[in-house]
């Protein structure tokens, strides 16, 4: 299933879950995320029975990027039961977005 | 038994992609291996003009895609894998990758190289904004404002000389007191009105307000720091072929590029080069496309025994 662009309000209640959570914090004017927006298709692809990946429009969600500590896309961050479990800023590759998978939930 | 491909393409830059395309067309089974996306460096390009056939200028990332799908329309594919390790001399040629391994008769290399960053905070965020690593690409966009460029070799001092033209004012900063590159640079250059020089200074920071307002700079000599408000800096202290997984296999020259000529053929039978990261005195998107379809060349007569 592709990752879809949520709001705030879609944001705030899709982290609360048991199930984790990766959000990816970007912009149209981000050169960069442009460049990983394939790469993270896939993983949310692969790892769609372990998690369920959305994206931020940082744009449109101003304040809650704010609010999240996004200062610089694009970051992905994966969350929990409501709690950031960790972040990766501008990932050079697949395998680094799929390594900082594994290791922030702890396989 | 394991599959083996006819090709294996690694990084999907422009040479990688045309010599996808010719493979494919030429009824050979080809994969690309790119560990992001398309396009290599000129997907951070935000405009192309000396691409032939946009008259517009088009921009880096959909040029690539674009190559990418014309490839894959004639059944090239793509893997998002990151290459780890290649064994160039073994039949079939392995590559390890994240995705698995990757067996294949022929190995077209097409890493290309990159740019050598700064390394300060926010500069790959900053990419293309406000921060380029090419003049003659992204010069034009600063046509009467102000720009910085960081470095003191031949690239930096013929950028310099380039934005002279285009820019209002050229900050030069370099970490020693006088320019490395060739002689023929620096008459012009101090003779410029328009040019400012900070000798012996480093950046250290990219000034930003959500975007890109200027540099810090430091004096190696006296650690003081100065900010230099300007609308861009072209970053140009070389740049680094990637050449880490051929090495101690392919020959490489003084500068780590693979020594390879116009067939793109290396010192190992079924291994060739494309574009930036084989040695030639243009590294363009013009020419990378031109090695990926040479290579393809070489490979039909490779395969057919020849």
């Amino acid at each position: 299933m592709a990752a879809e662009n949520w709001n705030t309000k879609q944001f705030e209640k899709a982290i609360q879950g048991e199930k984790p959570v990766l959000v990816d914090f970007w912009a149209p004017w981000c050169v960069y995320c442009r460049r990983i927006a394939a790469a993270y298709e896939k993983v949310a692809e692969e790892y769609a029975d372990q998690l369920t990946a959305g994206k931020i429009n940082i744009d449109e969600e101003a304040q809650l990027a704010d609010r999240e500590g996004v200062d610089t896309i694009p970051t992905l961050t994966i969350y929990r039961n409501g709690k950031a479990l960790g972040s990766i800023i501008a990932p050079g590759s697949k395998a680094k977005i799929d390594e900082f998978i594994r290791e922030t939930l702890g396989e | 038994m394991n599959h083996i491909y006819d090709m294996l393409i690694v990084g999907g830059g422009p040479g990688g992609y045309t010599a996808a395309l010719y493979a494919a067309r030429a009824g050979l089974e080809a994969v690309v291996l790119e560990k992001l996306s398309a396009g290599g460096q000129m997907a951070l390009t935000e405009q192309i003009d000396n691409y032939p056939g946009f008259e517009d200028g088009v921009d880096g990332f959909t040029l690539a895609e674009k190559m990418q799908a014309q490839a894959e329309r004639f059944g090239a594919k793509t893997e998002l894998a990151e290459v780890l390790s290649l064994d160039l001399r073994s039949d079939p040629k392995i590559a390890e990758t994240s995705e698995g391994t990757f067996y294949g008769k022929t190995v077209v290399l097409a890493t290309g190289a990159t740019p050598r960053e700064l390394g300060v905070p926010m500069e790959r965020e900053l990419a293309g904004h406000g921060v380029h690593y090419c003049a003659a690409c992204d010069g034009m966009f600063y046509k009467g404002k102000t720009v910085a460029v960081v470095g003191g070799g031949d690239t930096a001092a013929a950028d310099a000389l380039l934005l002279r033209r285009v820019a209002k004012k050229v900050l030069l900063i370099h970490r020693r007191d006088t320019l490395r590159a060739t002689k023929i640079y620096h008459e012009p250059l101090m003779q410029a009105e328009n040019v400012e020089f900070h000798w012996n200074s480093v950046v250290t920071q990219l000034l930003h307000d959500g975007k890109f307002t200027g540099v810090r700079i430091r004096d190696v000599f006296t650690g003081k720091e100065t900010d230099l408000p300007c609308d861009g800096v072209f970053v140009s202290v070389g740049r680094r072929p990637a050449t880490e997984l051929a090495a101690g296999q392919l020959n490489l020259n003084e500068g780590g590029y693979v020594i390879a000529g116009e067939s793109t053929g290396t010192n190992l039978p079924g291994v060739y080069a494309v574009g930036d990261v084989r040695t030639k005195p243009l590294r363009q998107v013009v020419t990378a496309v031109a090695d990926g379809a040479v290579a393809v060349h070489e490979v039909q007569r490779y395969l057919a025994g020849g």
